[in-house]
């Protein structure tokens, strides 16, 4: 069934319809809670709250870009997240070592499915880049995750996070540049092949 | 060479998503050749860029999928309802027991009654004068029955105002046999009832909710 039906018999309350949706878009929105929360639990509680808000308030999506629509949805649960978070001890993203050590390459960032020389690039990847993202001010990472890793383009940033062009503009901008001064400390943990890169636009 | 100001900075970072006007793409192009810093900047724009799309994509270890429950969907219920609701199925069966109990009480004092009227009775049993006196001669026919006022009336004038009250024993000729205690059939009869009544209720209510649960779809989730 088309995506514009499934929305329409999800907002007269058909359940099914709207889980649908939820298979077809809940990696996107698992992925973008993960990378602006740095945690997976809290990142699967924001979403399951997120796809939870959306169903009640589906009646309020009046057309566009449903991926834009739900993303708001998970910006807001992840923000409602953030300010839980400071309000509760933080975990670390890192496991510790029984010396209170953090772990370099913890085994969890793994995927299962690739060698271990490509989860070794994945892990130390996926590390490097959370841990810049952390350091970005909540707006900016929000912009950043949506519009690099999402791969948004500009108006529905503007959409989901109900900002104006230029603002979006101005602090994805900002944000790369941040990323990649803080990417340079962890130029030898990237894959070789953003290092040959780097190289050749230096 | 000119450091590259915030300005050059928004409208880099907008010429890799595509984000400029052709003459303003066209007027960055020529600056940038001409200043390398900017070529610089933009290099490291588009490589973290890069990097950043190449973040790895991680799927939870279960589906998102909503239940009727976290949906806030409630099954519907029946239209006959508030009588099918547990408080009100309670206070049935309660009613219907109570109920039960009462009629099948008064049926049991209603059967008493006849016995109690047909009991043999004497006249000193009602204390009239306190029994015979001890020179009277004894009372022979000391089952004497007394069927009706009338008949008690009639009697009285015999019985001396003096002596001991002495209650005469009912002899096993006079006394009409107790009848066996009668089946409690109408308290079973109502607790029947009332159990049929709540099933009935209760197999209502769970066909709509399985019905409900079709219609909306429930999946568990993997």
């Amino acid at each position: 069934m088309e995506e514009p039906a499934l929305i329409r018999d999800a907002q007269h309350g058909d359940l099914e319809a709207f889980n649908t949706l939820v298979l077809a878009y809940q990696d996107i929105v698992f992925n973008t809670a993960l990378r602006i929360l740095g945690d997976e639990d809290m990142a699967a509680d924001a979403a399951q709250e997120a796809f939870i808000s959306a169903f009640r308030a589906l009646n309020s999506y009046r057309g566009g870009s449903f991926r834009a629509w739900l993303l708001r949805t998970v910006t807001n649960a992840c923000y409602d997240e953030l300010r839980r978070k400071r309000r509760r001890p933080i975990t670390p993203l890192e496991p510790e070592t029984e010396d209170g050590d953090e772990v370099e390459t913890p085994r969890w960032l793994a995927d299962p499915n690739a060698s271990p020389e490509e989860q070794l690039d994945q892990a130390e990847l996926e590390h490097a880049i959370q841990h810049c993202l952390e350091n970005l001010p909540t707006d900016f990472r929000v912009v950043v995750v949506l519009a690099d890793i999402q791969g948004l383009d500009y108006s529905e940033v503007a959409a989901a996070v109900k900002k104006p062009l230029g603002t979006i503009k101005s602090r994805l901008a900002r944000a790369r540049l941040r990323l990649r001064e803080c990417l340079q400390s962890f130029r030898e943990l990237l894959p070789a092949a953003f290092r040959l890169e780097e190289e050749r636009g230096l | 060479m000119t450091t590259p100001s915030f300005r050059d900075l928004e409208q880099l970072s907008a010429s890799l998503d595509g984000q400029l006007s052709q003459a303003e793409k066209t007027r960055l192009e020529a600056r940038i050749q001409l200043n390398p810093a900017l070529a610089a900047l933009l290099a490291d724009l588009r490589l973290a860029r890069t990097i950043l799309r190449q973040t790895p994509k991680r799927r939870f270890r279960r589906n998102f999928t909503l239940t009727p429950t976290m949906a806030g969907i409630r099954p519907p219920v029946p239209r006959l309802v508030p009588a099918f609701s547990w408080a009100s199925a309670v206070a049935m069966l309660l009613f219907i027991f109570t109920l039960g109990t009462n009629l099948v009480g008064r049926l049991s004092f209603g059967a008493a009654a006849p016995m109690l009227a047909a009991a043999p009775m004497t006249n000193e049993s009602y204390g009239f004068g306190g029994g015979p006196a001890a020179t009277q001669p004894p009372v022979t026919d000391n089952t004497q029955v007394i069927p009706t006022a009338e008949a008690f009336i009639m009697t009285v004038p015999e019985t001396t105002p003096s002596g001991d009250a002495r209650l005469i024993e009912p002899s096993a000729s006079t006394v009409t046999k107790a009848a066996p205690e009668p089946v409690n059939i109408w308290l079973y009869i109502w607790l029947g009832l009332g159990a049929v009544f709540i099933a009935a209720a209760l197999l209502i209510r769970r066909a709509s909710i399985q019905a409900f649960r079709r219609k909306v779809g429930r999946k568990p989730n993997p």
